[in-house]
């Protein structure tokens, strides 16, 4: 396209064994929002990596900037030809000043022996006005929250003189005045001329902020669309080649028996008189906004993060549970947020993954392990839950991010968890997977183990739960059974005080 | 900000303060001046080592092999002090050549090789002790040359001795003087410097950033093993003899007290006062229970309590601060 | 045919040492044909190795879970000191079996407490394993230079010194004992249910205790199985030397390292066997054994085992570093 700042043509990449970029296009300009999408395997994080000048295009790859066909070498000619990149996980230093954060790369570019500190902090301090954020660049990044980290990103890729910035999941540890506040960022960008690239799986934020979209498909170029000429239905049939039908589970059936009681926990700073009950069978949705302490709580009741006051009750009986072990023997499970980390042993392989909650149960007398039991429980539930590629033996790291999650839920469910609870499932994950996902979670509860479900995604929240509620700044701002209720219903209890 | 500046390295200096008073208390000799210069003097190869040691601790690595490297240097400048009579000049540049070669093989290695630090400088040392006594036959080196006897007392300045007199400052402490301010410049102003704490902060993120991490680790090693090589000839110039069996085990006392100062041992954090405090404590710890006269054996006991209840207490507020980060703030 | 060449693969590491073992007991056969194979020096090996096994095996359990135990020939030393009391007591002349068999059970006992020590900071508290085993270490290496001041403790019954210095059936006892303690670490370690929760801590401690473990107490155990091994391989010293002295076996703890790495376990944890440890033991008892028939000076015997160790272990690195960047281009090729 005419114009444009960036412009890939005819972009293939090939690893051994497989092709993850087939022919595709993408052109980005000066000034505008051009969102990327597509399902995990699409090619997005392939595309990025070769304009940031990680990877190098298979042979007859064209790519243009300002017009001027031209080579991304490295990561550093990237940034010099313009190019920032802001990864998920932001590649700043916890260690170091937001000013030394937003400095680095331009020391490291000009090569200078000696670092002026004075100097970098005054660009810091620019930069960081540019951006509107309100931080002081002395302050060390690790004591900054994951949004403000997100700022500093940002006003780095400024201070270099970025022409395009690509984000890559830019919101998924955010807030949503958090995310209000990146959108006004993009804005600013914007009015600079600074292209911005959003590649995202949130396909509301997408239409909010994009003029336009481009949908990728395993690994090829499938369309690009002005974002007022497509609607939803259409893109997901772009990305995923089928049609996803949007599912209401929703049982409304009176329940039988309270699973699990809470009354009155409070920890201070990060909940306060929780009370809430969880019946049988039931999926109970927990939403907010991020901040709201939706996992410290559940991470209480998991014993990770132990309430000062307040009881537990399981089936009826108080409970103590000061560590994830009692709360294990209690028939609780706690799949974590971040499940590459702590949901997961990535080095380990499937099988030894699947296995561990239980290794009880397939010890013999001495204590020790019977492995031919543990390979034919590993098989099956990796059948149940449909985990590609079926080895048992393949390390857990070598699975998509959906097939992860699924081996962390098959973890629990085959451990016999009577509560489940399920934080951020389908963070990450792709469409189809998320799909599957939510079917498993309504299957479980239909088998009678009882489900909560903790998510930002409201159309999560509004399609899988049986009872939502709603936490806001550390308390519950309200409860609703999952009938007729609408996103607006549940954000007004998320957002407003009662005074 | 400040506030955080006071917590570990400020902590640090009132245990050195509240120590320094009970041995007062205990035996006024401590506070004599000539008694501080001489724990002082008796400390700066420890001081040293330790100022070497800093960046590799806070780029996340360790170096065993200084052991290997001062006893290299004191051995081979020995002797060619002994067998061709030199200069002072000669001999540091030797030193620096040994500690520099040593620790450029331990760069290469972990940089290009990607074998883990731990690993690499254990081999290291194992080679390098073994070099040492292979060639000394565990034999002493003594009859060293007067001038370097010379150069061994010299001292700069003048200070009152509390006593009436005057008393000099030994040449070995301005060398450590020195070395704390070259450290300090190199890891607070310069880009290498600060490729050290990126590295130590996030080793991926420091890639994408820019730094060259070989060569940032290479210097790493060649400077430790440069500052053990100097190390190396002010511990012979302070002894006037070389005893090669007499450093083993050093390695870990050097680690101790950069650890002790405040240095993490997973990298990221780390600063040449807190260095300083760390050997100070280790220095005065030592010298107070000589004073008390508390036999050899009590000094090991004290000296293991101390460190495993100093790093305990390090570990415990740690923890607290971090239950007290407010994650959520309530409504009321 | 399919399992066979899984198999392989799957220890591709241990065949590969024993490769090397191989390679290291021809050569030093042929080298030396009339010295190394005599009776005499297979003997002297086999005698030699049992002690420094087992202080490798105890290292190994605490690297498995990315730390180390500084103070393991500490442990080993201060056991023996003590056990070294009874068995040099008036009372044990006179009754040797009951004094061998206290000093056994008090050997242990010690090791053990040392153990709860160790595991208690690293566990508990959360100190650094370098660091807590680098000052417990300094502490028994004090009490026992107190309780020997700085001398060595001798005279033992002789029952007792059978134990580092006799046979059966022509199997040197120290041998048997290392047996023993190898087949217990491979069941313990490889094959129980705390065994797999010893490597999965190692792995990821977070993933882990959220999966319900207990990895506090993990932890403990694995420091106090660290010392007991340590603690048998100071009995078998004490009994060789029939004395107790501090520094006895001081020289191990480099060494041990050196035999866990160079026997596959990763310095970072979660991955390792027995087996592989095991073969290093001897690959290393077997080229210091050699190097010194051979005449060669002791202290290249050091310089060798160092290199050994640096070379094995970059050519391991090249190649994993290879396989690994094929394994994660795989992953990440979207």
């Amino acid at each position: 396209m005419d114009g444009a700042f960036l412009e890939l043509d005819h972009i293939s990449k090939t690893f051994p064994g497989v092709k993850a970029l087939s022919d595709v296009h993408f052109d980005i300009l000066p000034g505008e929002v051009h969102a990327l999408v597509g399902e995990n395997g699409a090619g997005k994080s392939t595309l990025i990596k070769i304009m940031s000048g990680v990877y190098q295009p298979d042979k007859g790859g064209v790519i243009r900037v300002n017009g001027k066909e031209t080579n991304i070498s490295g990561t550093i000619d990237a940034i010099r030809q313009g190019i920032a990149v802001i990864y998920q996980d932001f590649s700043l230093f916890g260690n170091l000043t937001a000013a030394e954060n937003i400095g680095i790369n331009g020391a490291i570019d000009k090569n200078r022996l000696v670092v002026n500190w004075k100097k970098m902090y005054q660009e810091a301090k620019k930069a960081l006005e540019i951006v509107g954020a309100d931080i002081d660049p002395s302050v060390t990044l690790g004591n900054l929250s994951v949004a403000k980290q997100q700022m500093v990103a940002i006003a780095s890729a400024i201070a270099q003189d970025a022409k395009m910035i690509i984000m890559d999941e830019p919101t998924s540890s955010l807030s949503k005045t958090e995310i209000d506040k990146l959108f006004e960022i993009i804005g600013t960008l914007k009015k600079k001329n600074i292209a911005v690239m959003f590649v995202s799986h949130k396909l509301d934020e997408v239409f909010r902020v994009s003029d336009r979209i481009t949908v990728f498909r395993d690994g090829r170029y499938i369309s690009t669309a002005k974002s007022g000429e497509v609607n939803t239905d259409q893109l997901i049939s772009m990305m995923v080649g089928r049609k996803v039908l949007d599912k209401n589970y929703a049982n409304l059936e009176k329940k039988n028996g309270v699973a699990l009681e809470v009354n009155r926990l409070t920890k201070e700073g990060n909940f306060k008189d929780i009370s809430f009950r969880l019946f049988k069978g039931e999926v109970l949705g927990i939403t907010g906004l991020v901040g709201a302490g939706r996992s410290e709580m559940a991470q209480a009741i998991f014993g990770i993060n132990r309430a000062d006051s307040g009881e537990i009750l399981v089936d009826g009986e108080k409970v103590r549970i000061n560590s994830p072990t009692d709360a294990m023997n209690a028939g609780i499970a706690y799949i974590p947020e971040n499940r590459q980390t702590q949901g997961l042993i990535q080095d380990q392989t499937v099988e030894s993954n699947i296995a561990l909650p239980l290794l009880k149960h397939y010890t013999n007398r001495i204590g020790l392990v019977k492995r031919g039991n543990q390979r034919a429980f590993a098989e099956k539930w990796i059948d149940r839950l449909d985990v590609r590629p079926k080895n048992p033996e393949l390390l857990a790291m070598q699975l998509s991010g959906g097939n992860q999650q699924k081996v962390v839920l098959a973890k629990w469910i085959a451990a016999d968890a009577r509560i489940l609870i399920v934080d951020e499932p389908t963070n990450g994950v792709d469409i189809g997977a998320k799909a599957e996902i939510h079917r498993i979670i309504r299957e479980i509860a239909a088998a009678g183990t009882s489900v909560i479900l903790i998510s930002s995604e409201l159309p999560e929240i509004l399609s899988v739960s049986d009872r939502i509620l709603v936490m806001r700044r550390g308390r519950i701002a309200g409860e609703f059974v999952n009938k007729d209720v609408t996103q607006e219903m549940i954000m007004d209890k998320a957002l407003v005080s009662n005074r | 900000m400040k506030k955080l500046l006071r917590k570990k390295e400020f902590s640090i200096f009132l245990i050195i303060v509240f120590i320094s008073i009970v041995i007062t208390v205990a035996s006024p000799t401590f506070l004599r001046p000539d008694n501080l210069i001489d724990v002082l003097k008796g400390n700066v190869v420890l001081g040293i080592m330790a100022l070497g040691m800093l960046p590799v601790l806070i780029s996340g690595g360790i170096d065993l092999s200084v052991t290997g490297t001062i006893a290299l240097s004191a051995v081979l400048c020995g002797k060619l002090m002994v067998t061709y009579g030199s200069n002072i000049w000669m001999v540091f540049l030797l030193a620096i050549l040994i500690g520099a070669g040593i620790g450029f093989l331990d760069g290469i290695i972990i940089a290009k090789l990607r074998i883990p630090p731990i690993v690499t400088t254990l081999g290291m040392q194992s080679v390098f002790v073994g070099i040492v006594l292979l060639y000394t036959n565990g034999d002493w080196i003594t009859n060293l040359p007067p001038w370097f006897k010379q150069f061994g007392t010299f001292t700069v300045g003048v200070l009152p001795n509390g006593s009436g007199g005057t008393l000099g400052i030994p040449v070995q402490i301005v060398f450590l003087i020195a070395a704390g301010l070259i450290t300090w410049f190199v890891l607070k102003y310069t880009l290498i410097g600060r490729g050290i704490y990126a590295i130590g902060g996030s080793r991926s993120s420091a890639l994408r950033v820019g730094y060259n991490i070989d060569r940032i680790q290479v210097f790493i090693y060649m400077y430790c093993g440069v500052m053990a090589g100097i190390a190396g000839v002010l511990h012979t110039s302070i002894v006037q003899q070389v005893d090669p069996n007499t450093f083993t085990g050093m390695e870990l006392n050097v680690i101790v007290a950069v650890v002790i100062g405040g240095a993490s041992t997973v990298g990221g954090s780390g600063t040449v006062f807190g260095t300083f405090l760390g050997v100070i404590l280790m220095a005065v710890l030592e010298n107070g229970m000589v004073l008390a006269r508390i036999p050899t054996f009590w000094q090991k006991i004290v000296m293991g309590i101390i460190i495993v209840i100093a790093t305990s207490f390090d570990v415990i507020n740690h923890k607290r601060e971090q239950n007290k980060l407010v994650r959520v703030d309530i409504e009321e | 045919m399919k399992s066979w060449k899984a198999w392989k693969a799957k220890h591709s590491n241990e065949l590969t040492l024993l490769l090397i073992l191989l390679g290291v007991f021809v050569l030093m056969s042929v080298l030396s044909p009339s010295k190394f194979l005599s009776p005499g020096n297979i003997q002297t090996m086999a005698f030699q190795m049992p002690e420094f096994g087992l202080m490798a095996l105890g290292m190994m359990a605490a690297i498995l879970t990315g730390g180390i135990n500084l103070s393991i020939t500490s442990v080993g030393a201060l056991s023996g000191i003590v056990s070294a009391f009874v068995l040099s007591s008036p009372w044990a002349k006179t009754n040797p079996v009951l004094a061998t068999l206290l000093a056994v059970v008090v050997c242990v006992a010690i090791a053990a407490l040392t153990g709860l020590l160790n595991g208690f900071v690293i566990a508990y508290v959360g100190v650094a394993a370098m660091l807590t085993t680098l000052g417990t270490m300094t502490l028994f290496d004090g009490i026992s230079l107190n309780l020997t001041k700085g001398g060595s403790i001798a005279g033992f019954p002789s029952l007792f010194i059978q134990i580092g210095n006799g046979s059966v059936g022509g199997i040197p006892i120290p041998i048997l004992i290392y047996t023993v303690a190898v087949v217990a670490a491979y069941y313990i370690l490889e094959r129980s249910a705390w065994g797999i929760q010893v490597y999965m801590t190692g792995c990821n401690r977070i993933a882990t205790s959220f999966s319900g473990i207990n990895t506090k107490r993990t932890l403990l155990l694995v420091y106090v199985f660290s010392s007991v091994m340590a603690g048998l391989g100071g009995l078998i010293i004490i009994s060789r030397y029939n004395s107790a002295k501090v520094d006895y076996g001081s020289s191990y703890m480099m060494n041990s390292v050196a035999a866990v790495v160079l026997g596959g376990t990763s310095i970072n944890g979660g991955h390792g066997t027995v087996a592989g440890t095991v073969i290093a033991v001897a690959i290393i008892q077997m080229v210091s054994s050699g190097l010194n028939i051979l005449g060669v000076n002791r202290y290249i015997v050091d310089i060798v085992i160092g290199v050994i160790l640096i070379a094995v272990l970059a050519i391991r690195s090249l190649a994993g570093i290879y396989d690994r960047a094929k394994l994660l281009r795989k992953h990440t090729a979207s």
